[in-house]
């Protein structure tokens, strides 16, 4: 796996076969774990302007590290936020989740080349960091953890995250303004 | 947060200059926090502070090293409003931030 910079703020990015595939599996899980709500209000103009049904947060802990409460001291102000906000955020990581699945969907030459625009590699950066957060928080990772021991059932996992750890760091760096 | 007005004047307090610019306008009593945790790059945060804030690299840079090493920094601030558009943003890049009156 390679990834270069563009002139224009893109990014080209290598993968083989085997990446490609697994990479595009996990985000299409993660597309349906975020996906807005089927419209659940009974309130046509909740939906119309996109008031979720949850005021309360989710009981995955995958999902409340993506969509944490805003307020720590104030359940009711966190809960209207919820309302309000949830939503749109899911929207928008499922709209990403979208373009890494269509952009992996191009990916064509004998390198395995993903050519992505600025945008899209903004989408690809964020998609991979929730993509981190939800196997992060399943598998319990810490501050301090490197790998578990040979018999932790988590150790295939922690491989995946680790590689996504160095497929997202890759590409900040190649996106990140150079210092003066 | 470090009450400045209780430092010795002959103390090197490097930090002075990064807390003062915190220091919150009387009109504006709300910021956003954005608090440490384990999966977030240190180079992604920076990257997220510079992006959506449009901080320079040194400014996104301590930032980021604030909430590394103390676990959490104001990144902002202002009135509720703006605070709360904050925070949806830092949630949508994944970063984890809360908004509360500036003590």
């Amino acid at each position: 796996m390679k990834i270069r910079g563009t002139s224009g703020g893109g990014v080209r990015i290598h993968l083989d076969d085997d990446e490609t595939e697994a990479l595009k599996g996990w985000v299409e899980q993660l597309a349906e774990l975020v996906a807005p709500d089927e419209a659940e209000s009974s309130d046509p103009l909740a939906t119309m302007v996109g008031l979720g049904a949850d005021r309360e947060p989710s009981g995955d802990p995958a999902l409340q590290r993506l969509f944490p409460d805003a307020y720590l001291d104030d359940d009711e102000a966190a809960s209207d936020f919820r309302r309000y906000t949830e939503q749109d955020l899911r929207k928008d990581k499922a709209q990403r989740a979208a373009v890494v699945i269509a952009t992996l969907g191009e990916r064509s030459g004998r390198k395995g080349t993903v050519t992505l625009d600025a945008d899209q590699a903004r989408a690809w950066l964020g998609c991979l960091n929730d993509l981190r957060l939800v196997i992060g928080t399943r598998i319990g990772v810490t501050e301090d953890d490197q790998w578990p021991d040979e018999d932790d059932p988590r150790t295939p996992v922690f491989f995946v995250y680790h590689w996504l750890t160095y497929l997202q760091g890759t590409l900040v760096d190649a996106m990140s303004p150079r210092s003066p | 947060m470090v009450d400045v007005s209780l430092a010795p004047p002959e103390v090197d307090r490097p930090d002075t200059d990064r807390f003062a610019e915190s220091v919150v306008a009387p009109d504006r009593p709300w910021v956003t926090i954005v608090w440490n945790d384990p999966v977030n790059l240190m180079t992604y945060v920076t990257f997220v502070l510079q992006d959506y804030f449009g901080y320079d690299v040194d400014k996104a840079t301590s930032l980021m090293m604030q909430v590394h090493e103390e676990g959490r920094a104001v990144v902002s601030n202002g009135t509720r409003e703006e605070m709360e558009r904050d925070v949806t943003a830092m949630h949508g890049y994944g970063l984890w931030a809360t908004l509360q009156r500036d003590s």
